[in-house]
């Protein structure tokens, strides 16, 4: 069974009184362990691909399942539950918390989920060490650079010890060496860790690095949807 | 629990001006009721004693039934008899709350220096009872001359304009007539041991303290219009009165018993006024908390709808988020009391260091402005606006609970 399977999903936005179809019938399984990127044009239905799979959204038609439990059937609770131990996201615009530290940024999900404050330190700080920010615990983000403070936003994502973590264009508000070291660092954790990393980008200068690439066209899978 | 008051506390200092605006507008509420209360307190305070003591009400009067509808027409018929007097007063002081219980009679006539005449209303008491009840307040009327003594029957205390208006002075002599129960007209001599001031426009050029005996020699009786009864501590008046009352009725003596509060009307109108200012005051501290705190939690929503997604997407429940809008909105709350507690406390210090003075309306003496600290009123007063704080924010932090997750990310 894959991790992740998303089955015969459409997705329709409402602008006003027009219906904006983003995905058509999408079809695709995701194992554990894989790393994998969609690409596409802008506007191709990424973000709402990797916002159907990380449970932040539902699907119009058809259904999501993550580790065979379909999202459709779950409340809301049980979703933000599943989001916190089975899910991590690294954000384009990183998305930290403003007045928390790079380290309480990072012990945020596990104290969400009720893991004791010293525990959380404990495993935040490895965490940050492994993206190799062991020497900016104590900064907040407006004291980091764009690199580092994704930097801490896939510490973050890993800290909860998830299934998969998504990263919606991750590299876009960065410079081209800093999106490469973002992607090899991402891939390196991929190996080391073997969480699964499905990220979306429009760079192709990015996807050289990865395993498996699976290219959306106007709401429906190109190619790499097998 | 700690980590949201953390980032609920590092939210409220990273808006510096929005904070500042809303904890002053809290503080200042709570300082402005917190003043006004201590205000009241004292005065409450003062009007109280001034009743029981200073005008000598004491904390509970028993009277025969009937006297305070009809006393005025037909006095003789409901006053105690000498007998009811006696076995009135063993009973009331039997009970171990009574420092003293005193017979009293009132009289009205005529006082004369021999060329002019004016009428008095006199209270006929037993000087060393008086004293007992006066206590402390003998200090703020202070009597110029001699005070009441039980071996001198004609010698009195008269109100300061009354003896004016008479040319009257401590030691010079007078006359006092009145018509007695029997309706004959009765005149004694009268000798003014002491002037006093009753602080009260209306009442000093009428009022007259003369010894108990001295005013029923006036109304050539032995009776007496009423028994008043001083306790140890005020709180116990009306525990006092119910069981006077039945022990009382149980000695089949037909009586009334008021207490100090039911008689003091000047205490009771006072006191609707500033209770009825106070609820005013306070309605408008309510409004002010409530919007503030409403409309700085619903900036807040809005600025940090991208974080409210963020944290929904790393696993926080709606009740999360709403419970860390409602916990900013109650630290608000408090951050603003303890402002509004030291600036509460300042206001006090200065007002106790320059001690001024104010003559309210109908008063012929000016009175102290004093503002008491009272810290069960802080500290319900600190316990409702934190609770009313977090009441306003959750209408905010709903909203923001609400919100779906992809628009909230997606907000710029």
């Amino acid at each position: 069974m894959a991790l992740i399977e998303i089955k015969q999903v459409q997705k329709e936005y409402q602008l006003g009184e027009t219906t904006v179809p983003a995905l058509r019938g999408v079809d695709l399984d995701i194992d554990a362990g894989e790393f994998v990127a969609v690409w596409g044009p802008s506007g191709s239905g990424k973000t709402t691909l990797l916002n159907l799979i990380g449970t932040i959204d539902e699907p119009t038609e058809g259904d999501v399942l993550i580790g065979g439990k379909s999202i459709k059937k779950m409340s809301d609770d049980k979703r933000s539950e599943l989001r916190n131990h089975t899910i991590g996201f690294v954000f384009q615009g990183f998305n930290l918390v403003p007045v928390l530290s790079a380290l309480e940024n990072v012990m945020l999900p596990l104290q969400i989920n009720g893991t004791s404050s010293a525990k959380a330190k404990e495993i935040a700080i490895s965490r940050l060490e492994a993206v190799g920010l062991k020497a900016f615990l104590k900064h907040r983000p407006d004291k980091l650079s764009g690199g580092q403070q994704q930097r801490v936003s896939i510490a973050r994502a890993l800290a909860a010890n998830p299934a998969v973590v998504i990263a919606d264009e991750p590299t876009a508000n960065l410079d081209s060496e800093t999106a490469r070291n973002i992607i090899g660092l991402m891939h390196q954790l991929n190996e080391m860790e073997a969480v699964t990393f499905i990220f979306s980008t429009h760079d192709q200068r990015l996807l050289d690095q990865v395993k498996r690439m699976v290219r959306l066209e106007d709401g429906k899978i190109a190619n790499g949807g097998e | 629990m700690i980590k949201w008051i953390k980032i609920a506390f590092r939210n409220i200092l990273k808006n510096k001006r929005r904070s500042f605006v809303t904890l002053l507008a809290i503080a200042l509420g709570f300082a402005a009721v917190n003043l006004f209360r201590g205000y009241t307190h004292n005065t409450y305070n003062g009007l109280r004693n001034s009743a029981i003591r200073g005008h000598g009400l004491g904390h509970l009067a028993v009277y025969k039934n009937g006297w305070l509808e009809h006393g005025k027409t037909a006095p003789d018929k409901y006053m105690l008899t000498k007998k009811e007097i006696e076995t009135i007063v063993s009973i009331v002081e039997a009970e171990k709350e009574v420092v003293l219980a005193t017979p009293e009679l009132h009289v009205t006539g005529l006082v004369t220096n021999g060329r002019v005449s004016t009428i008095f209303v006199a209270k006929g008491v037993i000087p060393k009872d008086e004293k007992a009840i006066k206590e402390g307040w003998v200090g703020t009327r202070p009597v110029t001359g001699a005070p009441l003594q039980d071996d001198k029957l004609y010698g009195v205390e008269m109100a300061e304009d009354l003896a004016r208006h008479l040319d009257l002075k401590p030691k010079s002599e007078g006359v006092i007539m009145a018509a007695t129960l029997d309706g004959q007209m009765n005149a004694l001599n009268v000798e003014v041991a002491g002037t006093y001031n009753t602080g009260v426009r209306a009442t000093n050029d009428k009022f007259i303290r003369m010894p108990f005996a001295y005013a029923q020699e006036l109304y050539d009786t032995d009776k007496a219009d009423r028994i008043v009864v001083l306790l140890d501590y005020w709180r116990n008046t009306v525990a006092l009165r119910d069981r006077l009352q039945t022990k009382l009725a149980q000695a089949g003596l037909p009586v009334e018993i008021k207490t100090w509060r039911e008689l003091a009307v000047f205490y009771k109108r006072v006191k609707g006024l500033f209770d009825m200012i106070f609820t005013f005051i306070f309605a408008i501290v309510l409004v002010i908390v409530v919007m503030s705190v409403i409309n700085t939690m619903g900036m807040a929503v809005l600025e940090r709808t991208r974080e409210i997604g963020t944290l929904r997407a790393l696993g926080l429940k709606k009740r999360g988020v709403s419970l860390l809008f409602a916990l900013e909105g109650a630290l608000l709350g408090f951050m603003g009391c303890a402002a509004g507690m030291v600036l509460n406390i300042i206001v006090w210090a200065i007002i106790r260091y320059i001690s001024p003075t104010y003559t309210p309306p109908g008063n012929s003496a000016p009175v102290p402005l004093i503002v008491n600290l009272v810290p069960e009123t802080m500290t319900l007063l600190m316990l409702f606006l934190v609770l009313l704080s977090l009441i306003a924010a959750i209408l905010p932090a709903r909203r923001a609970a609400k919100q779906n997750v992809v628009d909230s990310l997606g907000y710029v």
